[in-house]
């Protein structure tokens, strides 16, 4: 649809489709239908001569005469080690003997995630505005909360509602975690990040009793933070 | 993928049952020089912005400006559903935004040089008439006032 409306504005557009029955109802101008998970639009991380070729097999509609083009990137090229999708807590039973230490786990795992940061240069922590080494402190909200507490923080801007700071909390606390794994097991996936952080880490726990009071309550934007965080 | 006969029955049914919209035909405009003359932008869908930008919240149907001169540590993403996995961009952010495997197109000619500014839009929208009436025509003006030639759009 954004294609349609840029092109509409002079600009000729070419797509990466991951959802070819989408593409087919709405037709974009120029689409290539890659056959990759979402979340791997260009093919694989740190994969760049595969990101090269998504890249030139779109660039290279712009060279058709007319359209609405819908071109299938070659099916042989699909990563073999890719989930069709991602494990979810539901499917993950929490190993026996997970500590419940949140904040000590956290402030480990910060050193780790410390060491990421050196070593990548990137994180997608920080939506929360909060850095980690204040993040004692979202634990402890986030604590508060699952545990059936009237519970906020200064930090959370007035036109944030409460859910949506709940969700930007729990996905930094993800972060921390996962960037962190990556530090110690660099060649890890994220099936293997999900069964580590769902079976055997206290944040994960937490944040499946977070989940489970927002989706308690009847307010739909509560249920839809629940939805985000975990299922 | 994602195939939808390989995808858990959550995930299979919002898809099957998106409002997409259906059309029987599409503008075309074509680009009028080879790409090695073309300014290029990315507009994604992928949820992206800068680190001091406001997050985008479910169903958000405005749009982020991220200079094409940003350095990839200052991108986040606030499009955090678990209905994909995210360690890929973490590792990595041209999974869903290839702004250095552009760069690397216009250092070896192929491409002639990136717009000033890429354009982010949040991603999974379901409801999106305010993008198709304002935001969306607003980016096209843009773009084109930016001297942009070709957009390419990108998802999450």
């Amino acid at each position: 649809m954004l294609a349609r409306i840029l092109e509409g504005a002079g600009i000729s557009t070419t797509s990466i489709s991951l959802v070819r029955e989408h593409s087919e109802k709405v037709k974009p101008p120029r689409a290539l239908f890659v056959p990759f998970p979402f979340g791997l639009a260009l093919g694989r991380p740190d994969d760049p001569e595969l990101q090269h070729r998504v890249l030139r097999a779109a660039l290279d509609l712009l060279n058709e005469t007319a359209g609405p083009i819908l071109r299938d990137f070659p099916e042989d090229a699909e990563p073999g080690d890719q989930p069709a999708a991602p494990l979810q807590a539901s499917g993950i039973a929490p190993a026996a003997g997970v500590q419940d230490d949140v904040a000590m786990e956290a402030t480990q795992m910060r050193r780790y995630h410390e060491r990421w940061l050196e070593k990548s240069g990137r994180t997608l922590f920080g939506l929360t505005g909060i850095p980690p080494t204040q993040f004692r402190g979202v634990v402890r909200f986030l604590e508060g909360f699952a545990g059936g507490q009237d519970v906020d923080m200064p930090e959370r801007p007035p036109d944030v509602p409460l859910p949506n700071f709940i969700r930007y909390c729990a996905d930094d606390l993800k972060a921390l975690y996962f960037e962190g794994h990556l530090t110690m097991k660099p060649a890890a996936g994220g099936a293997e990040i999900a069964r580590w952080f769902w079976g055997e880490t206290a944040a994960g726990q937490l944040l499946r009793r977070v989940r489970d009071r927002l989706d308690g309550s009847d307010d739909p934007r509560w249920k839809a933070a629940a939805f985000g965080i975990a299922r | 993928m994602p195939r939808l006969d390989r995808l858990p029955q959550i995930s299979r049914n919002n898809l099957l049952t998106f409002p997409a919209q259906v059309n029987d035909s599409a503008p075309f405009v074509r680009p009028g020089k080879p790409l090695a003359a073309c300014r290029l932008a990315i507009v994604t869908t992928a949820g992206v912005h800068l680190r001091g930008d406001r997050p985008f919240t479910p169903g958000d149907q405005t749009y982020r400006v991220i200079p094409s001169d940003t350095p990839t540590a200052d991108i986040l993403q606030s499009h955090t559903s678990i209905g994909f996995d995210r360690v890929a961009i973490m590792r990595d952010i041209n999974i869903s935004f290839p702004i250095d495997r552009l760069r690397e197109l216009v250092t070896r000619g192929e491409l002639g040089g990136l717009a000033p500014y890429c354009y982010s839009f949040m991603g999974a929208q379901r409801e999106a008439a305010r993008i198709e009436s304002a935001t969306g025509p607003e980016v096209g003006r843009r773009l084109a006032a930016e001297g942009v030639a070709v957009a390419l759009i990108t998802p999450t």
